[in-house]
């Protein structure tokens, strides 16, 4: 009780950011009652999507300050064991998504323990390493269906199935993933406030005083690890059921992985809000510069460039992220 | 048997241009403590200045290492002074995910200029010709030629790096950057001389590997990885740890012809059926994670 009471309490928030996120998420429920083209739906659940993998990201690289560029490796063992659970055994999502949360979550242990004993650019490295191994051994196994992945065929189920979550509209997807959003919220809310939440900070600050306090670096960071992981990889599983197509290629790639620690960072990295305004500015902005630049107007890559620029804007000048902006602008109201 | 000492070979010769790969990351690791995600794309300008230079001219390939160096010059001094050095402010982070911007920046602009599709050189004066050494070793005349240029470049700049003033310089910003000031030396300008040096090096090493090696706007991606697993054997910012290192990569890069030796002389059948092809790099990523868990310095590093 006492956790949900402190997950659903925001009062350490000004009341302006109450009322913004109420806002906010007044404007994600009531949004497909609005009359919207198929491509913006695609575009809010990708939203709801990639502030879910930051948020995830977050805990471990924004709170605990350790760059993760490997989160890609269990998007793709949620989204595989959903898929193959599917087609092989027909196991329903709800039961397929545990079971690939528990196998990111045991491989993020074996993985975990080795990997953190690095620091800094190192452990960055190496995490992209690992991501880009697991990527290539999904490339050449049969059973997952080698480097052409593994495709859902729709039709062959009645849909809506609530249970396998086949739909043929994208209201349902949005309305699954935005439960999914507000749990992740409230969780996260929670665990900034927990224990574990203030031990990492303690560790991002600085790693040996948090040590002589009595903190156990390493299986703090090994925890967290597989709270992010156990994020990822259930929004992995969602990703599954809903492109019902998915290749090594699109799910374990190192672009992935850039992205999803790219949502935290350039929202602000270690900010409850942070994630949800990063993904909120960066895949509206990539999904239209690619749907008017790249496809409209047929210059290949151009999109990706524009899209670069801004990166290498944003961490050059404001490392600390849009929420950066906002709290030196309030700082200087203050004073 | 004439497997494995052919893959020895091309090993060896591999492994020499790689280290000249991984010099520039080296380097300016050494200098400045960031590691920088655009090396491959570097690499990937290096191989397009060859390959349209050579095809523009109809020169030998091996004739634009002075273009391809200049170029590659220029731009690591522009990357450092209109982008890094703002970079370097930031937290550690900021500069990981700048770089890659970085790489995103240029190999899209290559995909812009150039298109998605492969490119290969087909024609220069060393295509085609091979030396038999005996014993079964045939070594192709464009790959031994680049491994010497290779060499030759990388003691060049071991020679710039130990035997002159500017060598001296760079070192010392190396050691102590603030005592480094206090001497008189402007470390602003050692930086930037870094990043042109580092751009100058992978961009040779691109015009070299041209050669043998097909071009497209993706490839930086597998070379930046082989230059962090050679940085990583050798040592961050050691410069003769990137040499042996660059070898020892070189014979990992190998492995599916050993592999493919081992099957076939030892008549092992269960070999035979790992597709070890597709494994290339992923011995890789594999030696980069047990080197750094093995020994997080490296062979020759000082960096902590």
């Amino acid at each position: 009780m006492e956790a949900i009471r402190n997950a659903l309490d925001f009062s350490d928030f000004p009341r302006i950011d109450r009322m913004v996120a109420l806002a906010v998420v007044l404007l994600l429920v009531t949004f497909p009652l609005f009359p919207h083209s198929a491509f913006a739906m695609a575009t809010m659940i990708q939203f709801l999507m990639f502030s879910l993998y930051g948020m995830g990201w977050n805990t471990i690289g924004g709170y605990g300050g350790q760059v993760d560029l490997g989160k890609a490796q269990y998007v793709g063992i949620g989204a595989y064991t959903t898929t193959v659970c599917l087609l092989r055994w027909d196991i329903p999502f709800w039961v397929s998504m545990p079971l690939g949360a528990c196998l990111s979550i045991g491989w993020s242990f074996i993985i975990g323990y080795p990997l953190f004993q690095l620091k800094g650019h190192y452990f960055a490295i190496a995490t992209i390493a690992t991501s880009l191994v697991l990527k290539d051994i999904f490339e050449v196994w049969k059973f997952v269906g080698a480097a052409r992945g593994l495709g859902i065929l729709p039709f062959k189920y009645q849909t809506p199935d609530f249970l396998r979550l086949i739909f043929k509209e994208d209201v349902y997807y949005y309305y699954t993933i935005f439960g999914l959003f507000i749990i992740g919220l409230l969780y996260m809310n929670w665990f900034r406030k927990s224990r574990l939440g203030f031990q990492l900070r303690s560790i991002k600050d600085n790693e040996e005083v948090a040590r002589s306090l009595g903190i156990n670096v390493h299986w703090a960071k090994i925890k967290t690890y597989a709270i992010a992981t156990a994020f990822v990889s259930v929004v992995g599983s969602f990703h599954a059921v809903y492109v019902k197509n998915i290749e090594p290629e699109d799910t374990m790639s190192l672009d992935i992985s850039i992205l999803i620690a790219l949502m935290a960072m350039l929202g602000g990295a270690g900010s409850l809000w942070g994630p949800i305004i990063g993904a909120g500015v960066l895949i509206p902005l990539k999904s239209y510069l690619k749907e008017w630049l790249g496809a409209a107007a047929g210059l290949v890559g151009i999109d990706l460039i524009l899209y670069g620029l801004i990166i290498m804007i944003i961490s050059a000048f404001e490392p600390r992220g849009l929420w950066g902006i906002v709290e030196k602008i309030r700082r200087r109201k203050r004073i | 048997m004439d497997i494995l000492l052919g893959s020895i070979a091309s090993g060896i010769l591999l492994g020499m241009v790689l280290s000249l790969v991984a010099l520039g990351l080296t380097v300016i690791f050494g200098l400045m403590d960031i590691v920088n995600f655009a090396h491959g794309e570097f690499l990937m300008i290096g191989m397009y200045t060859g390959l349209l230079t050579a095809q523009a001219t109809g020169l030998d390939p091996l004739l634009t290492l002075p273009l391809a160096a200049g170029i590659g010059f220029l731009l690591g001094v522009l990357c450092y002074g209109g982008f890094v050095k703002y970079l370097l402010r930031g937290p550690m982070i900021a500069q990981l995910l700048g770089t890659f911007g970085l790489m995103l920046v240029l190999r899209n602009i290559a995909l812009l200029f150039f298109g998605s599709e492969d490119r290969a050189l087909h024609h220069g004066l060393l295509v085609g010709k091979s030396f038999d050494v005996g014993m079964g070793i045939i070594i192709s005349a464009t790959k031994l030629a680049v491994a010497v240029l290779a060499v030759l470049s990388f003691v060049g700049v071991w020679l710039l790096m130990n035997r002159t003033k500017l060598g001296k310089a760079l070192t010392a910003t190396a050691l102590n950057r603030q005592g480094a000031r206090y001497m008189g030396i402007p470390t602003e300008r050692m930086n930037a001389l870094a990043w042109g040096i580092g751009g100058a090096t992978v961009t040779i090493a691109g015009a070299l590997i041209v050669n043998f090696w097909s071009v497209n706007p993706y490839v930086g991606l597998i070379f930046t990885m082989i230059a962090f697993t050679v940085v990583a054997l050798g040592g961050f910012g050691s410069v003769p740890g990137a040499f042996f290192a660059g070898l020892v990569v070189g014979f990992i890069m190998e492995i599916p012809g050993f592999w493919d030796f081992f099957a076939i002389t030892f008549n092992i059948s269960w070999m035979d059926a790992v597709p070890m092809t597709s494994f290339k790099y992923t011995w890789i990523y594999v030696s980069y994670f047990v080197i750094m868990l093995i020994s997080p310095r490296g062979l020759f590093g000082w960096k902590q």
